[in-house]
């Protein structure tokens, strides 16, 4: 998935997605975004009852934001990148407090499909916990919080 | 129906007392604002337990204002939504007793009398308790048997006197690096002290023993070895609990309280009527409830005409500090040891709970040693930045997160010693702001004395020298006067002259007859340990009382 879109035809979770992809890319022996289901965590988290609506809006707004400063550098938008401008991008967002910790909070959520309970829908076979040697506590949850 | 007693609120102030009264023979309601958890409802979700909060309020539903005093005197106010900035501890029945670690260790005798012992400390309010640690010891040994505290008694010069010669339930297995600590300890002359458990070893009690789940503090206890209010006292006697029941309101007369008012889950009201009241919500929730009732005999809250509900507000200072150990620098065997899962390292220093610096003596504290908590998420989370500061991404980081998180583990410490308590932290009520009960929320007035932080510097240097002399690497410490809100006791004193405290020396109210605070509020200064101990043995000590006056 490298651009090629529309702007306007893109959804922002579907650039998410790919900002998912780009900040934790598929590596040998490293469990991959697709693997832990980290764009479906997401979309939990955006529905989730304990999370804060002004969080929300910032996973949100930062979609935008991102798009502003992709069309700054580029006059395109994120989505519609070559790989390696996609990282300049993020490179560059990250210099800005609001930049930094969006990246912060989209990578939390990517360690948080990983690494949290299987019964979440991410970590599939504890791929995570296995990646990182750990052994999960017991007991563990027989149903997921929402 | 009218009770003997109604409790207010189920966690290590409550419980006791429910414990006591019920299996006394008397009528026993305890109204618990948040949810009735058993054992087989506790699991180790990192996802829901720590990340999500799920047994803390929403804090858009339910929060604080905290009001921060700034150098020059100013005060800069929060509110806690906007900044996610929580005070709540456990909601729920038996209280953040379920979510403790049970670091339990006992207030030495010269706790009780600091101001006698130390002297006056320009700008504190500190005070001598009206009862001695003499009063207290019994129940001390009594929150051991009943409660269950594991451990082996260690001799060192500032340890306090006991009434038995060991702990009633043996000590907890320990890690490997229990060793290398206790070596460390020899080569610099320290004394090393076995950590005293509010956790069974072994089944006893009609609980399990422990499990070694490796998730032990922040997390509900699966196997009712943790000594929680619940499991070791409210599961063990015939006190009827009212969960979802959030108590906004007590009516009194002039000179006792005649019921109190709580909304259900689905915000409908109740009254409960009772001869004896007794509130134990945790120290900032039991001022807010009394001085958010206010009626024509008490205009400015209940049990406050003098003007003292609220006051002397006071945490646990101190801080807290760790270091790395690396595979590079280790043994195979050392590195097996370093990775245990689930043992405990159960170390503490007191060493330096009484010091003198410049020939004067001061009050120091204790220091618990602890492996870093197993919850993978936020040990992954702290590696996104790198050395400098910046944040990381891609391979980078996974390369990061995976050495860090697979050839290195961090011991942490806790730094423990007295917050000072002053005129400035104190605990009020917003004119404005409303919960979803339409109650006034608690305004939490913040203000750390410096003493509080020398002291705390002082002991994080020891205890840094351990962890150096034991090889660790990346040593640092954090020593702040932010305040840990799980750590949080006074704004009703007990004290005998009652133009200066809320509550007689049984922790009844100096202006009514038949309401007790049985919380850490009572705590006119807080030792410099964890006060969970102390809030049991003291709401123990109460319920005798009570059981004689009625």
């Amino acid at each position: 998935m490298s651009g090629g879109k529309l702007f306007g035809a893109v959804s922002p979770l579907q650039t998410i997605e790919l900002v998912q992809q780009d900040l934790f890319p598929s590596t040998s022996n490293v469990p991959t975004t697709n693997d832990i289901n980290a764009y479906a965590y997401l979309v939990t988290i955006l529905h989730h009852s304990r999370v804060s609506d002004s969080h929300k809006a910032f996973i949100r707004n930062g979609v935008q934001w991102l798009n502003e400063e992709s069309i700054k550098m580029y006059k395109k938008t994120y989505m519609q990148l070559l790989s390696q401008e996609r990282q300049n991008v993020l490179k560059n967002i990250a210099k800005y407090r609001w930049g930094e910790n969006w990246i912060d909070t989209i990578l939390t959520y990517i360690f948080e499909a990983m690494l949290g309970d299987p019964i979440y829908g991410g970590n599939k076979n504890q791929a995570g916990w296995k990646w990182l040697h750990h052994k999960g506590g017991n007991p563990r949850p027989t149903k997921a919080l929402v | 129906m009218k009770y003997d007693v109604c409790i207010i609120g189920s966690g290590a102030g409550g419980a006791p007392i429910a414990y006591e009264l019920s299996n006394a023979g008397f009528h026993v309601v305890v109204l618990e604002k948040g949810n009735h958890y058993r054992e087989e409802d506790f699991s180790k979700d990192e996802l829901a337990v720590s990340r999500r909060d799920m047994f803390t309020p929403l804090l858009k539903e339910e929060q604080h204002i905290i009001n921060e005093r700034n150098k020059d005197g100013s005060i800069t106010r929060y509110e806690g939504s906007e900044y996610d900035w929580s005070f709540w501890n456990g909601s729920m029945v038996g209280g953040s007793s379920n979510l403790m670690s049970g670091f339990f260790h006992r207030m030495k005798p010269n706790d009780f009398r600091l101001k006698s012992v130390y002297g006056e400390i320009k700008g504190a309010n500190v005070v001598d308790w009206p009862i001695s640690y003499e009063d207290l010891e019994p129940y001390y040994a009594k929150v051991e048997k009943i409660i269950g505290v594991s451990g082996v008694v260690t001799k060192h010069k500032f340890a306090e006197p006991r009434s038995s010669l060991e702990f009633p339930y043996p000590a907890l297995e320990v890690n490997g690096v229990t060793k290398w600590f206790d070596a460390s300890c020899k080569i610099l002359g320290f004394e090393s002290i076995h950590t005293p458990r509010a956790i069974l070893s072994q089944g006893a009690l009609g609980r399990s023993g422990c499990s070694y789940s490796n998730f032990c503090g922040s997390y509900g206890c699966a196997t009712g070895a943790k000594g929680s209010a619940s499991a070791a006292l409210l599961q063990k006697c015939k006190a009827k609990i009212v969960p979802e029941a959030f108590v906004y309101k007590l009516q009194s007369d002039a000179t006792k309280i005649i019921s109190a008012h709580y909304y259900d889950k689905d915000l409908k009201s109740h009254a409960i009527e009772a001869r004896i009241f007794v509130v134990a919500a945790q120290a900032i929730e039991s001022s807010r409830l009394l001085l958010n009732s206010k009626n024509k005999y008490f205009p400015n809250g209940i049990a406050n005409n003098n003007g003292q509900v609220g006051k002397n507000l006071i945490f646990s200072a101190g801080g807290v500090g760790e270091g790395r150990f690396h595979f590079d620098s280790l043994t195979k065997t050392q590195q097996e040891e370093l990775m245990q899962p689930g043992l405990f390292l159960n170390r503490s220093l007191q060493d330096w709970y009484e010091y003198k610096d410049a020939d004067k003596s001061y009050k120091g504290g204790t220091i618990d040693f602890l492996f870093e908590h197993a919850n993978i998420i936020s040990r992954a989370k702290r590696e996104f930045y790198d050395a400098n500061g910046n944040i990381m991404w891609g391979t980078a980081l996974q390369k990061k997160i995976h050495k860090t998180l697979t050839t290195s583990r961090v011991l942490t410490f806790e730094v423990f010693n007295d917050w000072l308590p002053t005129d400035y932290c104190n605990v009020s009520v917003d004119k404005k702001l409303q919960d979803k009960y339409g109650v006034p929320v608690g305004v939490i007035n913040l203000y750390g004395h410096p003493h509080d932080l020398k002291v705390g510097s002082f002991l994080a240097e020891k205890a840094k020298k351990v962890l150096e002399n034991m090889g660790a690497k990346e040593i640092s410490a954090s020593i702040s006067a932010s305040p840990p809100p799980n750590l949080v006791a006074g704004g009703c004193r007990f004290a005998n002259d009652a133009r200066n405290s809320v509550l007689d020396v049984n922790c009844k109210a100096h202006e009514l007859d038949n309401l007790y605070v049985t919380d850490a509020s009572f705590m006119p200064t807080g030792g410099s340990v964890p006060y969970t101990w102390t809030i049991y043995a003291n709401s123990f000590r109460v319920a005798d009382h009570i059981v004689k006056k009625l």
